[in-house]
């Protein structure tokens, strides 16, 4: 699957590469100072490129051997600025995932123990209000706060987490096997830790890839305006200098973390049971 | 408050601000992109109901103005994403065998792929310097064809779940044709899943302009949209100087509340 997926997002983002409009264009032609000669070696390094499936043959070798190729706005490297930038964005995207499981889960399972109006109807104003927040006015948020970027992070994937955890636990605590346990007068802890969770387990196994897609679709804006040298600038600046090269292997990158992470759910739920 | 009420006050809302939206012409005081060029940056005033941006432009007028495009278009594109998910959710789920697997995979592909990222790379791949009326369109046609993975899931299990159906079976029994089945049998009770799919997908598209626009990567300036007129919180001292310069944020807010509110909690889950 993952290597499907790497094969197939390859040819996907080649031919966008090969087939964008001015592909194959460059400046340097334009510069006087280059001799005919080295002009000559330029345009015959995009010959090379020519073709789409000689393009992406070239490119998976390359890829094969840890080259990704290099940026056209920044002529260096690919696989040296992921080095550089992808810890950064890795360190905040975790913890701000960790964070918002964290508080997710510990407001929609206090909203389960704790049954009451108040309770529901405020969390539900705080989780509505701050999904309602773009991710962009989160990240100006947090520079007037001056909150670690992080945080931010954090803020966006909550809310979307928090609904569907308290919808999933509430679901899970309606059947009808709780009511009996609470018959039995089986106390609220053991019944939330020994009879919903494992219900929902699932259902949350799935949520931690699906939070990890959002939390890096949240670290662009947030990286972008908080001036945080992670992946996330660089696709935006990419974006903005029309590097193409450059953004789809960042697209390709992220996309494989999700997939291995989807998957990697999927083997801890099954190796649980 | 009681559900049914809270929807028709949000419904209220809605319609009032969209209405607001579609008659900006006549609403607005001056046309979006006029300046005043001796009062930059002015408080708000009996001339300036919410005051001036830093090229003197009245943000009220922007404000109305922009709310007509991100109010307009992402209903657009919210229709075009739900019209690709019916079409090949509905087909994978009645033809199956390995069109569905096939359908199936690609949307599974594509919900793996963080929505911003593609964008930005899809976005990266149109010239960047298009006049302002393109970047409108650039922008919600991308977020109609990107937008529809999650919505083809749902529509793809409905219609799983009618194809087995015994009303269907009887149908065929008697010798309905395809076409006839599809549109007289299936269509109508897809209806409200399509709806809900359709109504899922506005405030998502709203935010994600938003969001796309204040990265400089949406609708373009001097068009204003609700993410162009977000740009203006990057200023500080000037948000602090003119707390109405917020009004923007509490209309998208307000608007992606009411659309939550008006979707029944069930349909959310589905």
């Amino acid at each position: 699957m993952l290597a499907a997926v790497c094969l197939l997002g390859g040819l996907l983002s080649a031919s966008l590469v090969r087939f964008s409009p001015g592909y194959g264009v460059d400046e340097r032609e334009l510069d006087p100072r280059f001799s005919q000669a080295s002009l000559e070696a330029i345009r015959k390094s995009h010959r090379l490129n020519a073709g789409l499936f000689s393009y992406y043959a070239r490119y998976l070798a390359g890829a094969v051997h840890g080259d990704l190729g290099s940026s056209e706005w920044l002529q260096r490297p690919i696989s040296s600025l992921i080095k550089e930038r992808f810890p950064v964005t890795a360190k905040s995207v975790l913890l701000g995932v960790l964070l918002a499981w964290f508080v997710a889960l510990a407001v929609s399972l206090a909203g389960v123990f704790f049954r009451g109006p108040y309770f529901d109807i405020s969390t539900t104003l705080i989780s509505g209000v701050l999904i309602a927040l773009p991710a962009a006015v989160v990240a100006i948020f947090s520079v007037y706060l001056r909150a670690p970027v992080f945080v931010a992070i954090a803020v966006v994937t909550f809310p979307k987490l928090f609904r569907y955890l308290r919808n999933l636990l509430n679901h899970a605590y309606s059947q009808p096997y709780i009511l009996a346990a609470r018959a039995r007068g089986i106390s609220r802890a053991k019944i939330l830790f020994h009879h919903v969770l494992p219900l929902a387990s699932p259902a949350l196994f799935a949520l931690l890839g699906v939070s990890l897609a959002v939390a890096f679709g949240a670290a662009i804006p947030i990286e972008a305006l908080c001036d945080s040298p992670g992946v996330g600038q660089l696709a935006w600046q990419a974006a903005l200098n029309r590097d193409l090269p450059l953004i789809m292997n960042l697209t390709l990158l992220v996309t494989l973390i999700t997939v291995a992470a989807n998957m990697l759910a999927n083997i801890a739920h099954e190796g649980a049971l | 408050m009681n559900t049914p009420k809270l929807r028709v006050i949000c419904a209220s809302v809605l319609c009032a601000i969209f209405v607001v939206g579609l008659f900006a012409g006549t609403v607005s005081p001056y046309p979006y992109a006029k300046q005043f060029r001796e009062r930059p940056n002015a408080a708000p005033s009996s001339t300036h109901l919410l005051g001036t941006d830093s090229l003197g432009r009245d943000l009220f007028a922007r404000l109305i103005y922009g709310t007509r495009v991100s109010l307009l278009l992402a209903p657009a594109a919210a229709l075009l994403a739900t019209l690709l998910a019916g079409i090949f959710g509905g087909l994978a789920g009645l033809v199956g065998g390995w069109c569905e697997k096939f359908i199936l995979a690609a949307t599974d592909l594509s919900m793996a792929l963080p929505l911003l990222f593609v964008l930005l790379a899809l976005r990266a791949l149109l010239p960047l310097d298009i006049s302002p009326v393109l970047s409108v369109i650039a922008t919600f046609a991308l977020l109609g064809l990107l937008g529809w993975p999650s919505s083809l899931r749902v529509v793809w299990a409905a219609t799983k779940n009618l194809r087995n159906c015994d009303f269907l079976l009887l149908a065929r029994a008697t010798g309905c044709g395809r076409w006839r089945m599809i549109v007289r049998h299936l269509l109508p009770n897809l209806r409200p899943v399509l709806f809900a799919q359709f109504w899922i997908s506005i405030p998502v598209f709203v935010l994600t302009e938003a969001t796309l626009s204040m990265l400089g990567l949406g609708v373009i300036e001097p068009l204003p949209s609700w993410g162009n007129l977000l740009r203006g919180l990057e200023d500080i001292s000037a948000v602090t100087a003119n707390p109405w310069r917020l009004t923007p944020l509490v209309l998208l807010a307000l608007v992606v509340i009411c659309f939550q509110l008006i979707l029944p909690a069930q349909e959310e889950t589905a």
